[in-house]
């Protein structure tokens, strides 16, 4: 195994296939690219869930740090006659970044690659341009010639991801699918090396959890928070940002570039308070770049894990992602640095507990 | 009934995430009437009152003390100050009204000009805490800090009353009525009072805070629409009707044995009481009702006119009802 750093991280994650439910290639990756690490216990749940223990000096308390392996893609849930795939999506996806992508289906018998497809422009009505095609009227197209032909390939229930190649560009930027929330994992994994390698002794034991199902409502954060038990859980994200051309000032919700988002409160969770205060005062002292997500909106494990046992006082932290559910997300590579920073810092200052 | 135990609950603002000085005003008032008080993780305050007798069933009474409001986002160069809704807003109803912050800074919520009224949204709305300009702003309000609309009671004919926060004031006035009454005549099995946090915004606090207890009974104290206005949905409920021996609500059907005995008891005791199914909202019963292994849950309204509007009214009958009530049938049954 080589062990793989910072974006060459990052890249490797986010090339690798895993749709909700369908997360044991990531768990696989990500098993590996932690195997040279003593110290550390690796367990894997019935819900596909990686969890990672680093267990302190005083067990004074349990520290959850999660993040979600899966990413949104599409599951196949019918084959026409003529050999053309009908699919069903795995998480919220627009349908307008649907069209005309490419995909990587997992069949059986191998990956095979194909072209969400619809009708082209020439053929369409002048109202049918006006409107968005919806997911349930396009297809994926694998080049079959029929039916039978493309049973040989996949079967219902089969999964599938966008098809996206992973660059870097302009001043420090990520592209990419699946950046939501391979980037979450990446912090992880080198967090937890970080604190391998340099032997560090903290109060409490802390638990990384590598989750499954978030996209489709946060199924195995849920369960990994009752089997672990934790008094606190930092959940780390991707956030969709609103930093582009036309939105007003007070409606963007973080800018890229800017630091971890540290969110206030969202559909699904209000955050502990005293949490957020630890976290922007932990960036002060270290002098690591950190923002407030300003925008309420959105949800993510947190959501559940808060609500679990006795109730665990909760913080998220995400990366601002623009284009979020897409093929192309774009993060910052500083941003991703300072979050590494800034949990690794709090998780070193011995106040979560 | 004197109104001064319910007036010093709603001029203590919580909003939802934000329960610290209502939890502290709560503790100062039941704390005399039960053994124990703790605050859990998420902040549920929990007072306890240990049973003097030798079965020692855990009853749990519920009421959230957490209110409906907002959270700053952003401040504006011309030092206005933008926000998020915490919970249901109806934006009709808190239009042009006046706010304060939970640190005390007072403001006034007031929708952009050029918004039609019937589609005013958080986005289009400013809070104006009379700031020169951001500066200004910056030095006594912070991005997350609450404001909620400024709370209110009015006396109005015979028994009833109009202000709010009632949605669920009434509920935390009732529990510590209810302890005060139990304690005085006691009771054998131990009584949990959680006044639980972040209801408003799903019902969220009672689920961790009955996992901690495992409640053998689970009874809760919240408002309930009423069905008694022009141009309102139809409901069986009305204002002082009674208590309002909940049946089920959009996210609970409660324990129907539960629901029988208390209306027996309330017979018994010529208690006035009336049904309530509520067809749209839900309440911490569900909450707690799938917490853990799941328990008995049921729930005890108080029916409230306007709710989710600075004008909430209820006919404090209603609320002396719906302590009687409880009193009597936890001292006959549980």
């Amino acid at each position: 195994m080589k062990r793989l750093e910072g974006v060459e991280l990052l890249k490797y994650l986010c090339q690798i296939q895993g749709p909700t439910g369908s997360e044991e290639r990531v768990a696989a990756a990500i098993r590996e690219q932690l195997s040279d690490l003593d110290r550390i216990e690796i367990t894997g749940d019935k819900g596909g869930n990686l969890i990672v223990a680093y267990t302190g000096e005083h067990h004074a308390a349990r520290v959850m740090v999660s993040a979600h392996m899966d990413e949104v893609g599409m599951m196949i849930n019918d084959i026409t006659d003529d050999g053309y795939i009908k699919f069903a999506c795995l998480g919220g996806i627009d349908p307008r970044v649907l069209c005309g992508r490419g995909v990587t289906l997992m069949g059986e018998a191998g990956d095979i690659p194909g072209v969400i497809a619809s009708k082209a422009i020439h053929h369409q009505t002048a109202d049918e341009r006006r409107t968005a095609t919806t997911a349930d009227k396009m297809y994926i197209n694998i080049g079959a010639e029929n039916k039978e032909e493309a049973q040989k390939h996949v079967a219902i229930g089969d999964s599938a991801t966008f098809r996206a190649e992973f660059y870097e560009f302009g001043n420090g930027l990520l592209c990419g699918k699946a950046i939501d929330d391979r980037l979450g994992c990446a912090v992880m994994i080198e967090v937890l090396r970080r604190l391998v390698d340099g032997g560090v002794k903290l109060p409490y034991d802390v638990y990384f959890c590598f989750t499954t199902r978030e996209e489709i409502g946060l199924s195995g954060a849920q369960t990994a928070a009752q089997s672990i038990g934790p008094n606190v859980a930092i959940v780390l994200e991707s956030t969709a940002v609103a930093d582009i051309a036309g939105v007003k000032d007070n409606s963007r919700v973080a800018k890229l570039g800017e630091g971890g988002a540290v969110s206030l409160a969202d559909r699904s969770t209000i955050y502990d308070k005293a949490l957020i205060d630890y976290a922007f005062d932990t960036a002060k002292k270290n002098d690591i770049k950190a923002q407030i997500k300003k925008y309420i909106s959105g949800g993510n494990d947190a959501g559940h894990i808060h609500k679990s046992g006795r109730g665990v006082r909760s913080l998220a932290i995400s990366a601002p992602t623009r284009y979020l559910h897409s093929a192309s997300c774009v993060a910052s590579a500083a941003d991703f640095e300072s979050i590494k920073q800034l949990v690794y810092a709090m998780l070193c200052g011995g106040k979560l507990a | 009934m004197n109104t001064e135990l319910l007036k010093k609950l709603m001029t203590t603002q919580g909003v939802s995430g934000g329960e610290s000085a209502i939890s502290a005003r709560i503790r100062d008032m039941i704390s005399p009437y039960v053994d124990t008080c703790y605050n859990d993780d998420l902040g549920n305050l929990i007072a306890v009152k240990n049973g003097n007798g030798g079965r020692h069933k855990k009853i749990m009474l519920c009421a959230h003390m957490d209110e409906i409001g907002f959270i700053v986002t952003y401040i504006e160069d011309s030092g206005l100050v933008r926000f998020a809704t915490i919970g249901g807003i109806n934006f009709t109803a808190y239009s042009y009204t006046a706010v304060q912050s939970s640190k005390g800074v007072k403001g006034v919520l007031v929708p952009e000009g050029d918004v039609p009224a019937g589609s005013i949204t958080f986005d289009k709305c400013y809070i104006d805490i009379g700031a020169k300009d951001k500066k200004d702003a910056e030095r006594r309000v912070s991005v997350g800090d609450y404001f909620a609309v400024e709370p209110s009671l009015t006396r109005l004919m015979g028994s009833r009353i109009a202000g709010r926060p009632m949605d669920d004031r009434a509920g935390c006035a009732a529990l510590i009525m209810i302890a005060e009454k139990l304690a005085e005549r006691g009771c054998s099995d131990d009584v949990y009072y959680v006044f639980s946090v972040q209801e408003e915004v799903g019902c969220r606090g009672a689920k961790p805070a009955s996992f901690a207890i495992a409640p053998d009974l689970a009874i809760v104290y919240d408002v309930t629409r009423t069905g008694d206005t022009p141009g309102c949905k139809p409901m069986a409920v009305k204002l002082g009707g009674g208590a309002a021996i909940k049946i089920k609500d959009s996210s609970v059907i409660c324990h129907a044995q539960t629901v029988g005995e208390l209306i027996e008891t309330a017979k018994a005791n010529k208690i006035k009481y009336q049904c309530e199914v509520l067809t749209a909202g839900g309440t911490d019963t569900s909450s707690i009702q799938m917490s853990g292994v799941g328990c008995r849950a049921a729930a005890i309204s108080i029916p409230t006119r306007y709710i989710h509007t600075g004008v909430e009214m209820i006919d404090t009958a209603d609320l002396e009802a719906t302590v009687a009530l409880t009193v009597a049938y936890i001292g006959e049954n549980k």
